[in-house]
């Protein structure tokens, strides 16, 4: 009896002991570096499924090309990528030494120092083989460069060819390009297609993306490099007109993205034309996959932009620095991006693969045009804009407002000084007038 | 049912502990020894508790005062964030959102259930397979369901269509205020429907049936015995359900969130914000804009809203059922036929 307690007790001390000492190397185990890798042979990296190439992947688990003793596993992050990173940032464990960034990667500016300046490292040696205005946008108002650019989102006008065919209008990439050379042509052609052409179609899924395809034409957004409050002036006002003038002229489907609503009107011609970045192409196909064939691509009306794209940084935990920085010139390089081109439809960075055999592909699903054809040029020349950390928490309420404008028919002048307002609530709650 | 099957069980629990500390005190041990061993024994949940409940609700006490992007170094501000939350029109507009879309669900689901469990007391044949079935959408992963009335309220979608085929002209359920809150009650309604039925179901298992043969004996109608003896009878079960349908109302969340989710610009609530709920804007806040401190502040507000109701129940309660209480005691005294 009393061995029989005593064996329960120690059994009982022994688990206890077992489960604090579990939560103890929770928090405490291997934040000596606080890097997820630590006392393993290799480098972590995050991303979400979908932004790195999973075969360059497993090929840097076994061995980074060129660099000896080199590992870099990569793990994908289902979920809410952006608050898992922050999470294990903020409990400054279990950082990856490499984290993807997407296209917001400015949110990160006003904590720049939980990253390393990629300039540090030798980066300085590479620009001239990337887009001008990707990589000045890894770098932070004070001159840190904290994201290494990984894929770009240079914009197109997608077109339905046979609509515009039977509303008599140019139905060529060139003389469409002509035809709507800036944003009035572009809307003028929207009045003609919905007269002219069979089924009445709209030239836009919502207005939301005029906006914000002018708006991103423009080198300025919502805050300035000195955290001044610009959102409120010409640049967003016109883009904002724009948008408005839109829905006015009923030239748009006003139907949200990523709905059953959306995908039925795009499925059944009630849309004649896209105006967005190269990464939709993608999910156009999932979405229209009898329309194959009948889209084309031409420029932007109003000049050429980019929309999206990610960036690779590497975290201040990490274990290797230069290890990290040998892999990330080996990932990123004009030759792998070629492969990720190929393999996950990330558009390079790298003007040089622009003109390769890959990527000069003709797809039938634009009947037969080369894709690369508009969206290189559109990459090459897109301006160089500065993106504040505050443009999400702008976009938002202005965004809102837009879809009250055009689903419920709010007054737009109204919409328009609630969006200001609501910008300027939230901006003053940061620190930004 | 299982309120009896846990009362005979009480007594055996009892004796056995008895009979432990009858062993324990024959042995000449340190009183703390001796009550060591159930404390460790109970000690994980606490433990788990401590680490996962007690302290995210502190911190978020803490958070509420500072201003934090969820990496940088926070900043003491005070009640900076409540002063703004009160001057923030967007988060008055979150709150009678949420109070709309609680009462078009809870009023019309706590009747359904009523009638729902009023016919499953009837013999019903295969009456379990239909308790099965009300509680089945209790249990389905509330993300996937809301995909799929994402197609049934959509323009074109199966809603319309049913409205079509009876003659009326189609809702814009995702596109207008009533529709949207239409949409997101029925959501709740279905989910919760089956639950309180079969809590309703077990309150009504609990009356004697004298009182219903009173009732068919005086000539009562089905609406009058249900009106007359059940809700009466009902009473502290309907008032549980009502407690804990406005807890779980006031925190709606995934329903606004799944079905107007956009990842750029961030997930607002559908237009003209009509589905932003509580907890939404917490979330778009705290996860969205990086603002902990806000989004703490959003989740302290609610928790006062929340405190609030219960005391007004609280009070609704033992103002008129302190000759009932304890519960137990009263279903208790129900089925010996007090």
């Amino acid at each position: 009896m009393e061995f029989r307690t005593m064996s329960r007790r120690r059994l009982l001390g022994a688990s206890l002991g077992g489960a604090g000492a579990a939560l103890l190397g929770l928090s405490g185990c291997g934040s000596d570096h606080g890097s997820v890798s630590a006392g393993t042979d290799h480098l972590s990296i995050w991303y979400w499924n979908g932004a790195l190439s999973d075969k360059l992947l497993a090929v840097s688990a076994r061995g980074v090309p060129g660099v000896p003793g080199l590992k870099v596993k990569g793990s994908p992050i289902a979920g809410d990528y952006k608050s898992k990173l922050r999470t294990s940032m903020a409990a400054r464990a279990y950082v990856p030494d490499l984290a993807c960034a997407n296209s917001d990667v400015s949110l990160f500016f006003p904590d720049e120092g939980e990253f390393l300046d990629l300039r540090k490292l030798g980066a300085d040696a590479l620009e001239d083989q990337y887009l001008d205005w990707k990589w000045k946008s890894g770098i932070s108002p004070s001159g840190r460069m904290i994201g290494f650019p990984l894929d770009a989102g240079p914009t197109a006008l997608y077109y339905r060819r046979d609509l515009f065919e039977k509303a008599g209008l140019p139905t060529e990439p060139a003389d469409v390009a002509a035809a709507t050379a800036t944003w009035d042509k572009y809307l003028a052609l929207g009045r003609t297609l919905k007269s002219r052409a069979p089924g009445k179609p709209f030239l836009v899924s919502q207005i939301s993306y005029v906006f914000r395809m002018a708006l991103y034409q423009s080198p300025k957004q919502f805050v300035d490099a000195d955290n001044h409050f610009i959102g409120d002036q010409q640049h967003v006002k016109r883009a904002w007109d724009l948008a408005v003038e839109t829905y006015r002229q009923g030239l748009s489907a006003r139907v949200l993205d990523s709905t059953p609503d959306y995908n039925a009107a795009m499925g059944r011609g009630k849309v004649a034309s896209m105006i967005t970045a190269v990464w939709a192409i993608g999910g156009l196909k999932d979405v229209a996959p009898k329309t194959s064939g009948a889209w084309r691509l031409t420029a932007l009306p109003g000049g050429p932009t980019n929309y999206g794209g990610s960036y690779l940084t590497i975290t201040r935990y990490c274990r290797d620095p230069e290890g990290a920085f040998a892999y990330l010139k080996w990932l990123l390089g004009p030759e792998n991006q070629l492969k990720s081109y190929q393999e996950m439809a990330l558009f390079p960075t790298t003007p040089a693969a622009y003109s390769k055999p890959a990527m000069r592909k003709p797809d039938p699903f634009f009947g037969g045009q080369i894709p690369v054809d508009v969206f290189g040029p559109a990459a090459e020349k897109a301006p160089v804009i500065f993106f504040s950390p505050y443009e999400d928490i702008c976009n938002t309420p202005v965004f809102q407002e837009l879809t009250n404008v055009e689903t419920l028919g709010k007054n737009p002048e109204k919409a328009w000084r609630d969006a200001m307002n609501a910008c300027e609530r939230t901006l003053s709650q940061q620190g930004v007038s | 049912m299982a309120t009896v099957a846990g009362a005979e069980r009480a007594p055996t629990a009892g004796s056995g502990a008895e009979a432990v500390r009858g062993a324990n005190t024959a042995a000449p041990r340190g009183r703390w020894r001796r009550h060591v061993p159930p404390y460790l024994a109970i000690s994980p949940y606490y433990v788990l508790f401590t680490v996962f409940g007690a302290f995210p609700v502190g911190f978020s006490l803490y958070l509420s005062f500072q201003d934090w992007d969820g990496i940088g170094d926070m900043r003491f501000v005070g009640l900076q964030q409540y002063r703004w939350l009160l001057h923030d029109s967007v988060f008055w507009h979150s709150i009678l959102n949420t109070f709309e879309i609680w009462f078009m669900s809870t009023v019309p689901m706590l009747l359904l259930a009523l009638v729902i469990a009023f016919l499953l007391n009837a013999q019903v044949r295969h009456a379990t397979a239909y308790r099965v079935a009300y509680f089945i959408p209790n249990v389905t992963s509330m993300v996937a369901m809301t995909i799929v009335f994402g197609s049934v309220f959509a323009q074109a979608g199966l809603a319309n269509s049913l409205l079509k085929a009876i003659g009326v002209d189609g809702v814009d359920w995702l596109t207008s205020s009533l529709g949207i809150k239409s949409a997101i009650s029925i959501m709740i309604i279905w989910r919760w429907v089956g639950y309180n039925a079969l809590i309703f179901l077990a309150g009504l298992q609990a009356i004697p049936t004298e009182l219903f043969e009173a009732a068919r004996v005086d000539g009562a109608s089905s609406r009058q015995t249900l009106f007359r003896v059940l809700v009466p009878q009902l009473r502290p079960v309907i008032l549980f359900a009502v407690i804990t349908s406005t807890i779980n109302g006031l925190q709606i969340f995934t329903e606004s969130q799944v079905l107007f989710y956009s990842d750029d610009p961030g997930t607002t609530g559908g237009p003209g914000q009509e589905g932003l709920t509580i907890v939404l804007y917490l979330w778009q806040k705290a996860f969205n804009d990086h603002q902990f401190g806000y989004g703490a502040a959003i989740g302290w507000s609610l928790f006062a809203i929340i405190a609030l109701f219960a005391i007004i129940n609280w009070r609704l309660v033992s103002g008129s059922e302190r000759e009932n209480r304890p519960r137990i005691s009263w279903r208790k005294g129900a089925r010996n036929g007090r």
